[in-house]
């Protein structure tokens, strides 16, 4: 998952990039209103984390911006000011929740993957389709209930598909959500993944829980339960 | 006792005004005519004297008597004519009367010296007045005899005293009529004068109601003192609420910063193992709930809300539940909202929001799928500006009564709990009694707590 962080406070921003990069997601950073509405409207975003106290260009600004431009992944405020005027303009504006600083970051994250959850069209926690389960929270994949070890760049490829289940994803895609932008973006790369995957996941060849769509992309294809 | 009004005043000071200056001036002219009348009459009375005077010669008996072909005024001889004559010796005896004296019962007999003259008044048999001039005059006789006789000439004075009433009746009407008028056209011009004094009344209402924010213009110089100044007073009470949010957000922010690095600090990476980082974040944690505890009371306006215009509870409310619903989405809450028809906050705004976003949140939270807020209006006969009942109901576990106290004061006792627990409904009381009102926990038939804040009208 593709997050975008944007808060002008130097220690608190490196700090919540590492924390959601060792939570599984793919970061992006912005310093200020401006920066933060360019990477908002360029990056193919999953979920957008924004302070209201911005310089250059105030938070609130930036979230009517990029509603304005159509751009409908979730958004969540995070803010010092704390008054009930405040939370409901930012919600008016086009967020989905808000956070109030100081916060504790495990609260940050689970506010993050309810809404994206939300987005995803899932009710519960844990994502389940047919025997394969992922839960964000803990980062940990099992296939009827049997552990399954996964490496970071499988995992987020996984979860990226499950989320998405049953739509095609495509290579380009994948490679953009997934994966800094300095990675080498072979296209090769993501084949690789997705054939360990396959062979990790379903090791007799009997769930077939990833299909490859020739030209178009990847699709997770076993059933979800119980659709949000 | 009731204040006087001005208009009253000037009307009764002006009134009594022109009944001195009408009621002297009647006087005058009263006396005036009075005086000329009686001058009138008097010459009148001379002339005549003198006229019978000359018309006068020695009679048979020695005495005098003016002879019938010379006297002038025909009058004397007509019984109770009005106009009556006498000639008397200086014995006192009548030597002449004329005919108009019979049946009068007037008798003219005087001393008088010669060359002595006197006026008198006297009454006549039914009544009447009339005055009388006498005069003493040493007559010549022939072969140089000389004798004293008295002459004496009345008139009645009845026309006189009907002429003196209807000229008084004629003053007093014009007068009264020209009094009148004057009260008249003063009272129409000081409704005129007066009216901006009403228009300032009619303006201030407005403000207090909400209907303006600030007096208008075009008013007279006596008055532009006070409502220019009166202006500038709401103007730099909204202009200073303004300002000191802006500062107190702008303290809350660089405030909530560093405590918002030092929390992320000591959650992350080695700092977690240590068992006095939990210590310090719960620290972190009663700093933050005193910030916001203590700068959302400073924050609140509580005041007059005087020079801002109503709030529109509906939509307030719509938009607290709106924002609740969205953040709790995941939780499948409903949320009913009930405000009275022309619901409207006499107020101002933020603290409004901070109250029912502060209500509405905490009953989202221990709700256990249903919430229920209902606004109503409280009016009072005496108050301008109606109240507000607000009432949050949920379907979650309530509160005990044994809690219910502590839980409105745990604002206020910071150093004695525990950060995590919830400051909203303390806050909520802060500025429910900022603004006169009061905040009480019950039960609600949903099941949960029923919490109604009322802020009283004024």
């Amino acid at each position: 998952m593709r997050l975008l962080i944007v808060e002008d406070e130097n220690s608190l921003r490196e700090s919540l990039v590492e924390q959601f990069k060792a939570a599984g997601f793919n970061v992006d950073a912005a310093a200020d209103g401006e920066e933060g509405l360019y990477c908002g409207r360029e990056y193919a975003l999953d979920i957008a984390v924004i302070d209201l106290g911005l310089p250059k260009l105030p938070g609130i600004e930036v979230i009517k911006k990029l509603r304005a431009e159509s751009k409908s992944y979730p958004i969540l405020i995070l803010t010092a000011r704390d008054r009930w005027q405040d939370k409901v303009e930012g919600l008016q504006a086009g967020a989905d929740d808000y956070v109030a600083k100081p916060f504790h970051f495990e609260e940050l994250l689970a506010r993050v993957q309810a809404l994206l959850r939300r987005s995803g069209g899932w009710a519960q926690p844990v994502l389940r389709c047919g025997p394969v389960a992922l839960d964000p929270r803990t980062q940990e994949v099992s296939v009827n209930d049997k552990r399954v070890e996964l490496t970071s760049f499988e995992y987020r490829i996984l979860e990226y598909l499950i989320h998405r289940a049953g739509e095609v994803i495509s290579k380009a895609e994948l490679t953009e959500r997934l994966y800094a932008q300095d990675f080498d973006r072979d296209s090769n790369t993501i084949e690789v993944f997705i054939g360990r995957l396959r062979r990790k996941l379903d090791p007799e060849d009997t769930l077939k829980p990833i299909e490859t769509l020739r030209g178009r992309g990847y699709r997770f294809s076993l059933q979800r339960e119980s659709a949000g | 006792m009731q204040p006087r009004s001005l208009s009253t005043r000037l009307l009764a000071s002006v009134t009594v005004l022109l009944v001195v200056f009408f009621g002297i001036t009647i006087i005058a002219l009263d006396l005036v005519f009075r005086d000329l009348s009686e001058r009138a009459v008097k010459e009148r009375l001379e002339v005549q004297i003198i006229a019978l005077i000359y018309a006068s010669e020695e009679d048979a008996n020695g005495g005098l008597r003016p002879s019938p072909q010379q006297i002038g005024e025909a009058r004397f001889n007509n019984p109770g004519s009005g106009m009556y004559g006498q000639v008397q010796r200086s014995d006192g005896t009548s030597s002449w009367r004329s005919e108009s004296l019979t049946g009068t019962g007037l008798n003219f007999s005087y001393h008088l010296k010669a060359g002595e003259r006197r006026f008198g008044e006297q009454r006549t048999a039914d009544g009447s007045a009339v005055l009388v001039l006498s005069r003493g005059i040493e007559w010549e006789f022939k072969k140089h005899r000389t004798g004293t006789f008295v002459f004496s000439v009345a008139e009645n004075l009845e026309p006189y005293y009907q002429q003196l009433n209807r000229f008084r009746v004629q003053l007093f009407g014009w007068f009264g009529v020209l009094m009148m008028l004057l009260l008249g056209s003063l009272a129409v011009l000081l409704r005129r004068l007066l009216s901006p004094l009403r228009r300032v009344e009619r303006e201030i209402e407005a403000v207090e109601s909400g209907d303006l924010t600030e007096l208008g213009d075009g008013y007279p110089r006596e008055l532009l003192g006070l409502t220019t100044n009166l202006n500038a007073l709401l103007r730099s009470e909204r202009e200073r609420l303004a300002r000191y949010r802006n500062t107190l957000g702008n303290l809350a922010h660089s405030f909530k910063t560093p405590l918002a690095v030092m929390r992320n600090l000591l959650n992350s990476g080695t700092a977690r193992e240590l068992s006095v980082a939990r210590q310090l974040d719960e620290q972190v944690g009663r700093m933050d709930d005193i910030v916001k505890y203590q700068l959302k009371r400073a924050a609140a306006s509580g005041g007059t809300g005087l020079g801002t215009a109503p709030v529109d509870v509906r939509a307030a409310l719509e938009a607290l539940r709106g924002a609740l619903l969205k953040v709790y989405m995941d939780r499948n809450m409903s949320c009913e909202l009930h405000v009275a028809e022309g619901c409207m906050f006499y107020g101002d705004r933020e603290d409004l929001t901070e109250i029912g976003g502060n209500l509405l949140d905490n009953a989202f939270k221990w709700a256990k799928g249903k919430v229920r807020l209902t606004a109503e209006r409280v009016s009072s006969p005496a108050a301008r500006r109606e109240g507000l009942l607000l009432v949050v109901e949920d379907d979650g576990p309530g509160i005990p009564p044994a809690e219910r106290e502590r839980v409105l004061d745990r604002g206020a006792r910071l150093d004695e709990r525990v950060s995590g627990q919830g400051i909203g409904l303390s806050v909520v009381r802060e500025l429910a009694q900022l603004n006169g009102g009061s905040i009480s926990i019950g039960d609600s038939p949903l099941g949960g707590a029923r919490i109604e804040v009322r802020l009283p009208p004024v």
